[in-house]
Order: C-alpha cells, then sequence, then structure tokens
C-alpha cells in the first residue's frame, strides 16, 4: 500500500517523465506502427491506397534481388564490425593499459572531435583521397604502382563505414579496458601467462560486454547506413538501405519499402537481442 | 642451518624521482616464514612485487636459487603470490581458477582437474569447486586463493597482507591454517603486512621497514624485547620509550637522567658516552605496579588515565607529573587486585634487565 508521499513522488517522476514518453509515442512507436499497417497498403495509379493485403509481402520476400540485397548487407556490415573491432582493438588496448590517465583523457576527447562534423562532409573528403587522381593513386605513382580504383567498390563502402564508426569502437573498447582490474592481469602473470596471452585468458573474457557492445553498435550504423554504400560504394550492389530509396522512387512503392525496413528492424532486433543476451550470460552457479 | 633460498643484493627501487626502496640487502631462508612489516608506504609490497617479478630493481639484484632474476619475466618465474584483493578472475568458477596456473603451464586437462580438486579438498572447500566466484563468501574466496597459488606447488609463496579483508575471527582461523600449512609443505612463506599480530603470530622471522628501509631483521622475540632503534621501538606497539642524557657508565650498566627521573639500563652492546644523548625502552608487560613506593632503582609516579581491554589483557595508560606517557600491560586477574580509579596515583616499576637501550639512529 503506498502511502500519500510515494504517490506524490510518483507523480513527481512522472511529470518528469512525460515529455520522453509522449515524445517516443508520437515519433517512434507511433511511426512504426504506421509503417507496419502501410506494409499492408497497395498502390494504384501511383497513389497509396488503404488495404490489409499480404501482396507487398508475397512480392518482396519472393524476389531474387531483395534476398542478394539483404544477405549483402548482412556480409557487409558483418564484414565492417570485423573490421572496426580488430583495427580499434590494439588501439584501444594502447589507451587503456600504455597510455598515462592524461593521455588516455586525450585521446577520448581527439576521438570525439570527428562527431562534430557532418558524417556526409567526412564522406565526400574521402572522394580527393581515394579516386584514381587522388592523395593515394599519386603517391603510389611515384613508385611505379596503380592506379587502383577504390571509390565504388566494396573497399570504398568499408572505408565509409570506418569513417562512422571507427571512433565510437575505439571510444568504447577503451572505456571497457580502462576499466579492468589491474591486479587480474598481474595475477595471471604470475600464475604463468605470457603478455600476450593475457589477452585471450584474462582481456578478453573481463571485457567480453563492452566488446559486444560495441560490436553491435558498429553492426546497426553500418547496416543502416545509406551513406557509405550509395556514395563510396557507388551502389553497385544495393544495401537495403538503397533498396529503400529505389523502391520508393521507383512507381511510389512506399508498402513495400515498408516492407524492407520491417525486415530490417527484425533483423537488428534479432542481432541486438542475442548480442546482449551474450553479453551478459552468466555461468549457472553449479554445472 | 637452511640455506638461502633468496637473496636481495643492494637493491633500491625507484618511480621516477622517488625512492620507494633502497639497500635492500637481506636472505630468505628455505622453508622459513618470513613477515615483511611496516606502516603503509614503506615499500613492503614494493619488496614483494620485485620478487614476483612485477617490478623491476633499479639498482642491485635479487636471485632465487642463485640465479638473478632481474631479466626473468613474471610468467617465468614460480614465485605465486596471494594478492590482498584475491585478484581471483570472475568469469571462472572455483576449479577453474585453481587450474588457471596449470593450464597456463602446459598440464592436460585430467592432471589439471584432478590436481585442483585435490587442493580444493586440502582447503575444506570442494564442495564449492563449481561455484562462480561471485557466489563465495570471503574466508572460501581466501582458501581458492590459496588453492590457486599452492596447486602451482612452488619453493616460495608470496603472500600480500591476505586476511586483511576478513573478519577478526576468520584471521584469527586464517592464520592457524597458513602457519599449519607451511609447516606441513615446509616451504617458503613471505607474509607482508602492516599487523604486527598477524606477524608476531606466524613468522619465524619478522623485517620491519620503515620509509623504504629495512630497520631490524630478527626473531619476533628479539623484534618485541629488543628493537634496534627508536622507530623499532615505537611502532612495535606497546613499549615505554625514554630519553634522555648519560650521567655515569659502569661495566654494564649506565645511568640516565630523563626528565621523568635516573634509571639504570643495561648498555649492552650498545656504545655510550658520559655526557650525550641516549634513549631505553621497556615492553609494557614488564612493568609492575604498587600502590606504596616500590624499592629499586627504576620508578616512576604516575596518574592513571584510562584502561585498554583486549581479552584477558589489559593496557593501563598513564602519565607523571612532566606529563609523559607510560604503558602497563597486564592480565586483568592481577588488575583487579588494586582496584584502580581513573586519576588514581600509583607507582611503577622495573628491573634493570628489563630494559633495553636503543641505538642512535
Amino acid at each position: 500500500m503506498p502511502s500519500s508521499a510515494d504517490r506524490k513522488l510518483n507523480l513527481y517522476a512522472l511529470t518528469w517523465r512525460l515529455p520522453i514518453i509522449f515524445w517516443q509515442f508520437i515519433f517512434f512507436v507511433g511511426p512504426v506502427l504506421f509503417m507496419v499497417a502501410m506494409s499492408f497498403f497497395l498502390v494504384k495509379n501511383y497513389r497509396m491506397t488503404e488495404a490489409f493485403e499480404f501482396v507487398n509481402w508475397s512480392k518482396m520476400l519472393s524476389r531474387g534481388y531483395f534476398w542478394d540485397s539483404y544477405w549483402y548487407t548482412v556480409f557487409i556490415a558483418g564484414v565492417s564490425t570485423l573490421c572496426a573491432m580488430c583495427i580499434a582493438f590494439p588501439a584501444a588496448f594502447a589507451l587503456a593499459f600504455r597510455a598515462s590517465e592524461n593521455t588516455r583523457r586525450w585521446a577520448i576527447f581527439l576521438l570525439i572531435i570527428p562527431f562534430f562534423t557532418s558524417y556526409l562532409v567526412r564522406t565526400f573528403s574521402w572522394f580527393v583521397i581515394l579516386s584514381e587522381n587522388g592523395v593515394i593513386n599519386g603517391m603510389l605513382n611515384y613508385i611505379g604502382l596503380g592506379p587502383y580504383t577504390m571509390l565504388n567498390t566494396n573497399f570504398g563502402t568499408l572505408v565509409g563505414y570506418m569513417t562512422l564508426t571507427l571512433p565510437l569502437v575505439v571510444i568504447l573498447q577503451t572505456v571497457t579496458m580502462a576499466n579492468i582490474d589491474k591486479n587480474l592481469i598481474e595475477a595471471a602473470r604470475n600464475l604463468g601467462c605470457s603478455a600476450f596471452r593475457t589477452i585471450w585468458q584474462v582481456i578478453i573474457p573481463l571485457s567480453k560486454t563492452g566488446l559486444i557492445i560495441a560490436a553491435i553498435f558498429c553492426f546497426i550504423l553500418s547496416f543502416g547506413d545509406f551513406v557509405a554504400p550509395f556514395y563510396l560504394g557507388g551502389s553497385q550492389e544495393p544495401t537495403l538501405p538503397i533498396l529503400i530509396l529505389d523502391t520508393t522512387k521507383s512507381g511510389q512503392q512506399w508498402p513495400r519499402a515498408a516492407v524492407v525496413a520491417i525486415m530490417m528492424m527484425g533483423t537488428l532486433f534479432a542481432i541486438a537481442f542475442t548480442g546482449i543476451a551474450l553479453a551478459y550470460r552468466k555461468k549457472k552457479g553449479a554445472k | 642451518m637452511s640455506k638461502p633460498l633468496v637473496v636481495f643484493d643492494k637493491v633500491q627501487k625507484n618511480f621516477g624521482n622517488f625512492v620507494a626502496v633502497k639497500e635492500l640487502d637481506f636472505e630468505i631462508r628455505e622453508g622459513e616464514f618470513l613477515a615483511i612489516m611496516g606502516p603503509s608506504g614503506c615499500g613492503k609490497t614494493t619488496t614483494l612485487r620485485m620478487l614476483a617479478g612485477l617490478e623491476t630493481p633499479s639498482v642491485g639484484e635479487i636471485r632465487l636459487n642463485d640465479r638473478g632474476m632481474n631479466d626473468v619475466a613474471p610468467h617465468e618465474r614460480d614465485t605465486p603470490l596471494v594478492w590482498q584483493s584475491l585478484a581471483l578472475f570472475p568469469f571462472l568458477t572455483a576449479r577453474e581458477n585453481v587450474e588457471f596456473g596449470l593450464k597456463m603451464r602446459g598440464v592436460d586437462k585430467a592432471e589439471r582437474r584432478e590436481r585442483a580438486l585435490k587442493w580444493l579438498a586440502k582447503m575444506d572447500i570442494l564442495e564449492f569447486a563449481d561455484r562462480d566466484i561471485s557466489t563465495l563468501s570471503g574466508g572460501q574466496k581466501q582458501r581458492v586463493a590459496l588453492a590457486r597459488s599452492l596447486v602451482m606447488e612452488p619453493q616460495i609463496l608470496l603472500l600480500d597482507e591476505p586476511l586483511s579483508a576478513l573478519d577478526a575471527h576468520l584471521v584469527i582461523r586464517m592464520q592457524a591454517v597458513l602457519t599449519d600449512l607451511q609447516r606441513e609443505l615446509g616451504i617458503t612463506f613471505v607474509y607482508v603486512t602492516h599487523s604486527q599480530s598477524e606477524a608476531f603470530a606466524m613468522a619465524d622471522r619478522v623485517i620491519i621497514m620503515g620509509k623504504g628501509e629495512i630497520a631490524q631483521i630478527g626473531s619476533p622475540k628479539d623484534i618485541y624485547r629488543e628493537p634496534a632503534n627508536q622507530f623499532v621501538a615505537e611502532f612495535v606497539g606497546r613499549n615505554n620509550i625514554l630519553s634522555g642524557n648519560v650521567a655515569s657508565l659502569s661495566d654494564d650498566t649506565a645511568r640516565i637522567t630523563t626528565p621523568s627521573g635516573d634509571f639504570t639500563v643495561p648498555t649492552n652492546e650498545v656504545r655510550l658516552t658520559e655526557g650525550h644523548n641516549a634513549s631505553f625502552v621497556i615492553s609494557a608487560d614488564l612493568v609492575h605496579i604498587s600502590m606504596g613506593e616500590p624499592e629499586g632503582s627504576n620508578k616512576a609516579q604516575c596518574k592513571l588515565i584510562s584502561e585498554e581491554f583486549v581479552g584477558s589483557m589489559v593496557t593501563l595508560f598513564l602519565e607523571d607529573a612532566q606529563g609523559h606517557e607510560f604503558k602497563v600491560q597486564m592480565q586483568e586477574r592481577e588488575l583487579s587486585k588494586f582496584d584502580l580509579k581513573s586519576g588514581a596515583e600509583i607507582w611503577l616499576s622495573w628491573d634493570t634487565a628489563s630494559a633495553h637501550v636503543l641505538n642512535e639512529s
């Protein structure tokens, strides 16, 4: 039985929560529900009409190009996650264990700076570096190599994804590893574990939660990104975000685009849920 | 006489401009229980960490079995350490924690398991073998940490204040466990602590450190009865310290004039000069009390300030007319004969042989 003081407190808390609850409903839950409803609408004469037909779902999910695009997006986002995690790890390791506290503070500050500028602007600046007569090919030309095509390739897409995700992944990994109890690493060394082996035996198990969350973030950002595959990857093989754009453009097929979007959201839900479950999995007290 | 297992050869450790320890020059004998004791910041943990290879000496050398250890990485040493924080791996079960060191050494799975279970049984925690570390109590974790180090069957076990996080009654139990283990296994224990009771209860020899240097090495009794200098005398709790001027010298005694009176002390091997300063100590438990003025040449009249009970032992805190503090330690049943009240005037006295002259330091 809550006392009147409790009820007053609850009312107070609720008042402050109301705006965010309101906001979430209007701008998140509402649109998602509308999108789900829209996936059952029909398009007649380039006009969307309300209906409840499964034709969009059956058409979309039976098309080869949808599944090609789906698996390609899963694959390239997976490769992006793997690359970001591997490239970030040595940097985060050095910042967490080798750098002084002051250096670490500055490094994290510097890693936040890229977010000051628009991701689109940062993506365009890669043109200067990656194009046929860009900085890299110019330098390779000096030693008699190239030119290599880097724009409009998977490589270009990945460079874009790294631009988006790497600073965040480094920050998340650094913060996770900096919080490890150094005594545990020394204890492992004391018990005959070489410095390199402690990475697998101690550091990764201890920072598992943070590392998985960093990977989830990286996958979500890459999976839903439109800019990198469109501008740097040249949308040779369209990823799902590009497919959504194309679908809406061709014949005003908003309902079919909604199908793609719902498939994407479902995939991300599944990945995030599995990842979090894995991250917080605890061993049983007894086997 | 057992041979030295470890030799510290004029070892010094600097952290930047800070000298953590210097002139460490001592031996650790095979099979002994050595305690390194001192106030926090005295360098005792640094000394232990150098032995484990977690710090490298800036000057000098540490030798283990006559082998110079300065260039040997920590994981190539056989010097397991029991940590103050225990440092058990939270992502492993109790048994997996104990197996860790064996796994690193490439011992195969079946043997690993067998040896781990043997040690868990020996430490009386076999039933918790497959439990998560976080589900164990402080005392159980302590035993897992000991098993994890001892399963390596080392020649020497290092312990860094391992009992400091335990409840008082568990500390006494674990002290017994540790001394029994050390006797049974016959291996060398190096035990770092700030607790005099732990060090004196368990160790064969004690090293007292202060400000990065060794102040005294000796048996607990030597250190208690014959502190080498004022630092040790003050650190080893229940001592009365008096300072004054040497008034006269005879063959083996000296008469020292202090603000609290004139006292006769045995000179032992300490060189004293007439007219120079000298300090001496009398252990609190060697001081007698009486209501009337006693016989003898070493006595002081004091006022009782307060009493402190620990078990059946009582410590009296007294002050003489000059405000100098005296401490007397005695059995409670002896004290009850006197019926003392706070502020009571009583006489203290002690035998000349009970006094111990300090080296100047």
